[in-house]
C-alpha cells in the first residue's frame, strides 16, 4: 500500500462513510458533506476519492436497490473496513497528539 | 419529481461512450438522481447545464473504459502486417510497381481534372453580389428555332428598374469598336460603354483610382493588361488618352481607374470602361427608349436572389410592350441568370457578355478521369489476385493462429491504403509537376492546384479512400473466405482461372481501344480541318482593314504599282472579318441571313466560284436592286429557280442575279449560313482585299506594311495574310489532337503495365509446369502457344466488343465538338486493334523468350 496516509478531502468522504451508515452513497455523501462543512462540492470528486479508498482497502462496498429516483439504476453502498477505521483512528490521533504538544505561549498574543 | 424530463441525449451519449461498462450503473443513477432533483429546486435548464458540467467532471481515469489498443499483441500484430506488406511488395517489385506507379498516374490524371473543374467552377464567383446580380436573356425565333439572347432590347433596363420593387439597380453594357491613341500607341481596341452602377454590381477590385468616377462622362478606367499595353507600369491616373469612334466622332477621355489583373476563372471582363451616355458617340442614331435598338447586356441586381421569380412574373408586360414595335423578332418570353451560374449557361446564350464550352463539354474531362481511375483500379484487382495466390501460405497460417475473416479482410485493406496512399503522394507530385503543366500546355489555360483549398484536401481523402477500399475489396473478401485446412491441403487454387480477371482485362482492353482510336481519329481530324476548302483561295488572299473609302483609295492606289499583285477589291464586310444582318422576307415567312457589302470584283479577287447566272457589273451604281446569294440560301429558302427570283429586304424588292458557292464566313466551328452579297458604295470601303501571284503572298504583305507605314503612321495595321484569320479555331483543333494524344498515351501505359504484370505473374505461377514441360522437350513454339492460348480468346473478345463501342463513342465526340467533322471512318479503330495487339504479342514474346532461355532446373528447384 503505497500512499496509506489520507489525504484532506478523502478524510471528510471517509468520515461522512461513517455517520451515513449503511446509506452511504456518492449523492447523500456530497450532500452530507455540503451541508456540513458549508462548501460545495462535486459528486464527481467525491467518486473519485471513493473509488481510490475502496482501491486503499478502506472502503468495500456492495449494490444496492434499484430506484426510481435513480432512472431505475442501482447505487453503489459503502461501508468502512477495520482498516479504514484504523486510517481515522490514527490520523485523528496525530492530530490530537499534535494539538497537545502546543503549548499556551504560541497562543499568547497579548504579548506583542 | 419529474419523470417526463429526460437527460440530455448529447451529454449522455458521451459519457455512455467514455465510461467503463461495469461502474456505468451507478455513476449514470448518482448524476441522474442529482438532475431530478435540480429540476424541481431550479429549474430544467439550470439542471441541464448541472448535469452536463457533471459530465464533463466526471471525465477521469477512474470512469474511462480502458482502450483495447494498448494491448501488447495489437501492436505486434499490426509490425507485423506492415512487414508483411513492405516483404511481399519487395518480393515483386515488378508488380508493386506497376501497382503503385500505375495508380499514381490515374490519380495524377484525377488531380488535373480536379484543377480544370475547380477552375471552370469558379469562373466569375469572385464578384461580391454574384447571386443577386442577373443576366436578361430573351427567346425569339430569329432563324426557325427558338433561341436565346443576351442582347436585350434598350428601353427594359430603365423601365425594369422603375417598375420592380426588388431591383435595386440596373447596369446596361454597349460594345463598341474603336480606336484608342495615347502618344506613339494607336491600337483598335473594344470600348465597353456601362452605366456607372456596372462596377458596383460586378466589383472588380481597382488597382488605382475610384470605380465611383465612372459617374463622369469623360472618364475611362482600364484594365491592367491595357495599362500596361499604353503606359507600362507607370501610373496612369490623370492621363488623357483619345478615342475615335467608327462614327468618325473622337474625344479625349482622362483615366480615372485601373483594375487589378483579373482572376483566371473569369470570362467576364473589359479593357475600356466609359460612361453609357458615350454610346451616342459611337451611334449617333442609338435611343435608349426604342425597342428596335438593343444594348450588348442588361444587369440587373435584386435584393434578395429569390425575389428573381417575382420579377420573371413580371416581364409578360414587356414582351406586350415589345412586339408590336419590334415585330420583326418578337420576343417569345424572358429569362435570367445570376452571375454565379452563368458561365454553365452561356453556350446556350446568343450575343452574351459570356462565352464558354457547352454543358457535354464538360462531362469529357470527368468522364476520362473516371476512365483512368477505373483502368488502374482493374490493374490493381489483377495483381493483388494474382499476388494472393503467393500469399496463401500467410493467409493459412494467420487463420491457424486465430486470425477471423474480419482481421484477413481489415489487413489486406488497410495494405492496400497504404500503398493508395503512396501512390497518392507520387500522384501529387506528377500532377504537379508533370500533367498540370502538360496539360495546361495544351488547353493554354493556366491552372495551379492551391493547398489551402479545403476542398482540395476532401476531395484527396475520398479519392484515397474510395481507390483504396473499391480496388482493395474484392481481393481482400476473396482471400479472407479461403479455408486454412483447403489451404494447406494445396486444394484452394486460384488467380489462374479467376473469370474476374479476364472480365477486368477485357474492360482495360476495350478502354485502351476506345482512347487509341480517339487519338487517331482526332489526328486524322486535325489533318481534315486544315485541309478543309474554305470556300474560296484563301492561301493567296491578303486583306488590309482601312478606316474609310478615302483610305481605302490611297492603299489601292500604291499597292496596284505592286506587279505580284493579280486582283484588289474594296469592300465593306469581309469573310472571316466581317459581316452584318439583314432579313429577308418571303411572302410566307422571315429568315435572318448574313449580309455583305461587297465591289464587283471581290467574287474574283477571293477566288469565290459563280455557279449560276452572273456577278455585279463593274460600272459604278449599277445592279443596286441586286443580289448575289450563296448555295445555302437557296436550300434553305427552297428556291428552285433562284436567278431572277424576287424577295423584299427592309419592303424594297430585290432580285437574284447570281449564286456563288458557300464559303466560310466564321470557322468551320460554325455553319454555314444563308448568305447574301450586295454592292457597296465606294465611301464604306473598309477593307481592301488582294489576290498574290501563286508563292508571292508574302512578298506582297511585306511591301504592303512598308506602304502602310509610310501611309498612315498614326493606324495600327488591321491585316494580313487572309489564312491566319482564323489561326485561334486551328490552335484549338491542335489543342484537341494533343489532348486526344496525351490520353491515349496515358491509357495504353495503363493497360500496357496491367497486362505485362498479369502475364508475368500467371507465367512464374506456371514456371513449374513449364519447366517440366521442356524437359519432356516441349519447343519454344508449344510454350509460346500454351502461354498465349488463353489471352487469344480473351483478347478477340475484348476487341470484338471494344471496336465498335470506341467507333460510335469517338463519332459522337467528334460531332459534339466539330460542326463539319471529319467523316468517320475505320483507320482509328484498326490503328486501335494493330496497336493492342502488338502490345500483347511483344509482352507475351518478352516472357515466352525469357522462359524458354531458362534452365529448366532453376525452375524445378524454386518453391
Amino acid at each position: 500500500m503505497g500512499r496509506s496516509h489520507l489525504g484532506e478531502f478523502e478524510e471528510l468522504v471517509l468520515l461522512t462513510v461513517g455517520v451515513l451508515y449503511d446509506d452511504a452513497y456518492a449523492v447523500a455523501i456530497t450532500k452530507e458533506i455540503a451541508n456540513q462543512s458549508g462548501r460545495s462540492v462535486a459528486v464527481s470528486a467525491v467518486h473519485k476519492s471513493l473509488y481510490r479508498l475502496e482501491e486503499k482497502g478502506m472502503l468495500k462496498s456492495r449494490l444496492g436497490e434499484a430506484e426510481s429516483k435513480r432512472g431505475g439504476k442501482r447505487k453503489r453502498l459503502f461501508n468502512i473496513t477495520p482498516f479504514g477505521k484504523k486510517a481515522i483512528d490514527e490520523s485523528m490521533d496525530l492530530r490530537v497528539h499534535l494539538r497537545n504538544q502546543i503549548s499556551d505561549l504560541a497562543f499568547n498574543w497579548q504579548a506583542d | 419529481m419529474s419523470k417526463n424530463h429526460k437527460v440530455p441525449a448529447v451529454p449522455h451519449a458521451f459519457f455512455k461512450w467514455y465510461c467503463k461498462r461495469d461502474r456505468y450503473e451507478e455513476l449514470h443513477g448518482d448524476l441522474e438522481e442529482f438532475f431530478y432533483e435540480n429540476i424541481t429546486e431550479r429549474g430544467l435548464l439550470r439542471a441541464r447545464l448541472y448535469y452536463l458540467s457533471d459530465i464533463i467532471r466526471c471525465c477521469q481515469p477512474y470512469a474511462w473504459k480502458k482502450p483495447k489498443v494498448y494491448s501488447n499483441a495489437h501492436i505486434i500484430m499490426i509490425r507485423n502486417y506492415f512487414k508483411t506488406a513492405l516483404r511481399s511488395a519487395l518480393r515483386n517489385p515488378l508488380s508493386s510497381f506497376i501497382n503503385v506507379f500505375g495508380l499514381s498516374v490515374a490519380i495524377g490524371i484525377c488531380l488535373v481534372v480536379y484543377a480544370f473543374m475547380k477552375n471552370d467552377a469558379d469562373i466569375d464567383r469572385f464578384h461580391e453580389h454574384k447571386d443577386k446580380v442577373f443576366l436578361t436573356t430573351f427567346y425569339a425565333d430569329r432563324n426557325g428555332d427558338l433561341d436565346q439572347y443576351g442582347a436585350t432590347p434598350a428601353p427594359l433596363a430603365k423601365m425594369l428598374e422603375q417598375d420592380q420593387p426588388h431591383i435595386e439597380k440596373v447596369g446596361r453594357l454597349k460594345n463598341s469598336n474603336v480606336v484608342v491613341k495615347y502618344g506613339d500607341h494607336v491600337f483598335y481596341e473594344l470600348l465597353k460603354s456601362v452605366d456607372p452602377e456596372f462596377l458596383e454590381m460586378l466589383t472588380f477590385p481597382l488597382k488605382w483610382g475610384d470605380p465611383g468616377s465612372l459617374k463622369d462622362l469623360n472618364s475611362v478606367i482600364l484594365s491592367e493588361n491595357a495599362s500596361v499595353k499604353y503606359f507600362g507600369d507607370k501610373n496612369p491616373l490623370g492621363e488623357e488618352i483619345l478615342i475615335k469612334y467608327n462614327s468618325g466622332e473622337k474625344k479625349f477621355f482622362k483615366v480615372t481607374g485601373v483594375a487589378k489583373a483579373f482572376p483566371d476563372a473569369r470570362i467576364i471582363d473589359f479593357n475600356f470602361l466609359v460612361n453609357f451616355e458615350n454610346v451616342w458617340l459611337a451611334d449617333p442614331a442609338f435611343d435608349s427608349r426604342d425597342w428596335r435598338d438593343y444594348v450588348g447586356a442588361t444587369l440587373i441586381q435584386l435584393d434578395d436572389p429569390a425575389a428573381i421569380d417575382d420579377v420573371k412574373a413580371g416581364m409578360e408586360k414587356y414582351r406586350e410592350l415589345q412586339n408590336p414595335v419590334g415585330s420583326d423578332w418578337a420576343i417569345a418570353s424572358f429569362d435570367f441568370h445570376s452571375i454565379h451560374n452563368l458561365h454553365y449557361s452561356s453556350a446556350d446564350i446568343i450575343n452574351g457578355i459570356s462565352n464558354d464550352t457547352t454543358s457535354a463539354g464538360r462531362l469529357v474531362l470527368p468522364i476520362i478521369g473516371l476512365f483512368m481511375l477505373a483502368l488502374a483500379c482493374f490493374n490493381y484487382i489483377n495483381m493483388a489476385i494474382g499476388s494472393a495466390a503467393k500469399r496463401l501460405k500467410e493467409i493459412g497460417v494467420r487463420k491457424v493462429i486465430g486470425a477471423n475473416k474480419g482481421r484477413v479482410v481489415v489487413q489486406f485493406l488497410a495494405e492496400n491504403i497504404f500503398m493508395t496512399f503512396f501512390a497518392l503522394l507520387i500522384g501529387i507530385i506528377l500532377s504537379v509537376t508533370l500533367f498540370l503543366p502538360w496539360f495546361g500546355g495544351i488547353s493554354d489555360m493556366q491552372m495551379d492546384l492551391s493547398l489551402m483549398d479545403a476542398n482540395l484536401w476532401v476531395f484527396l481523402i475520398s479519392l484515397l479512400l474510395v481507390t483504396g477500399i473499391i480496388s482493395g475489396a474484392y481481393p481482400a473478401f476473396y482471400i479472407a473466405r479461403f479455408q486454412a485446412v483447403k489451404i494447406f491441403k494445396g486444394s484452394t487454387r486460384f488467380g489462374k482461372k479467376n473469370p474476374l480477371t479476364k472480365v477486368f482485362l477485357a474492360f482495360q482492353l476495350i478502354l485502351a481501344c476506345i482512347t487509341i482510336t480517339g487519338a487517331v481519329t482526332f489526328t486524322q481530324n486535325t489533318q481534315y480541318q486544315s485541309e478543309r476548302s474554305w470556300g474560296y483561295n484563301q492561301e493567296e488572299t491578303l486583306y488590309a482593314t482601312v478606316t474609310n473609302g478615302q483610305a481605302h483609295d490611297q492603299l489601292a492606289a500604291v499597292m496596284s504599282q505592286n506587279p505580284d499583285i493579280v486582283s484588289m477589291a474594296g469592300t465593306t464586310h469581309h469573310l472571316g472579318r466581317g459581316y452584318s444582318q439583314a432579313i429577308v422576307q418571303l411572302p410566307e415567312r422571315k429568315y435572318e441571313v448574313i449580309e455583305m457589302y461587297v465591289s464587283p470584283q471581290y467574287f474574283e479577287t477571293m477566288g469565290l466560284p459563280l455557279k449560276h447566272g452572273r456577278t455585279f457589273e463593274q460600272t459604278p451604281l449599277s445592279d443596286q436592286q441586286a443580289l448575289v446569294v450563296n448555295e445555302t440560301f437557296v436550300r434553305r429558302l427552297g428556291l428552285s429557280e433562284p436567278v431572277d427570283h424576287i424577295v423584299n429586304i427592309d419592303s424594297t424588292r430585290y432580285q437574284i442575279i447570281g449564286v456563288v458557292k458557300d464559303a466560310h464566313a466564321y470557322n468551320f466551328g460554325n455553319p454555314i449560313r444563308p448568305t447574301i452579297y450586295r454592292v457597296a458604295l465606294k465611301d464604306n470601303y473598309y477593307f481592301l482585299t488582294m489576290q498574290a501571284r501563286p508563292g508571292k503572298q508574302i512578298e506582297v504583305l511585306n511591301d504592303m506594311k512598308e506602304e502602310w507605314l509610310k501611309l498612315f503612321p498614326e493606324e495600327p495595321l488591321l491585316g494580313g495574310l487572309q489564312e491566319d484569320v482564323w489561326t485561334g479555331y486551328f490552335e484549338r483543333v491542335d489543342s484537341y489532337e494533343r489532348f486526344n494524344k496525351a490520353i491515349a498515351m496515358v491509357a495504353v501505359l495503363l493497360a500496357g503495365l496491367g497486362l505485362y504484370g498479369l502475364v508475368s505473374l500467371n507465367v512464374s505461377g506456371r514456371i513449374r509446369e513449364f519447366s517440366i514441360r521442356k524437359v519432356l522437350g516441349a519447343s519454344r513454339k508449344h510454350i509460346a502457344s500454351n502461354i498465349a492460348r488463353q489471352y487469344t480468346v480473351l483478347t478477340i473478345i475484348a476487341l470484338l466488343i471494344g471496336a465498335p463501342v470506341s467507333y460510335m463513342l469517338v463519332e459522337a465526340e467528334l460531332n459534339l465538338l466539330f460542326v463539319y467533322a471529319l467523316p468517320m471512318n475505320f483507320y482509328g479503330v484498326i490503328m486501335a486493334l494493330l496497336v493492342l495487339v502488338s502490345v500483347l504479342i511483344f509482352v507475351i514474346g518478352t516472357r515466352v523468350f525469357k522462359v524458354s532461355r531458362a534452365n529448366p532446373v532453376n525452375g524445378l528447384r524454386t518453391e
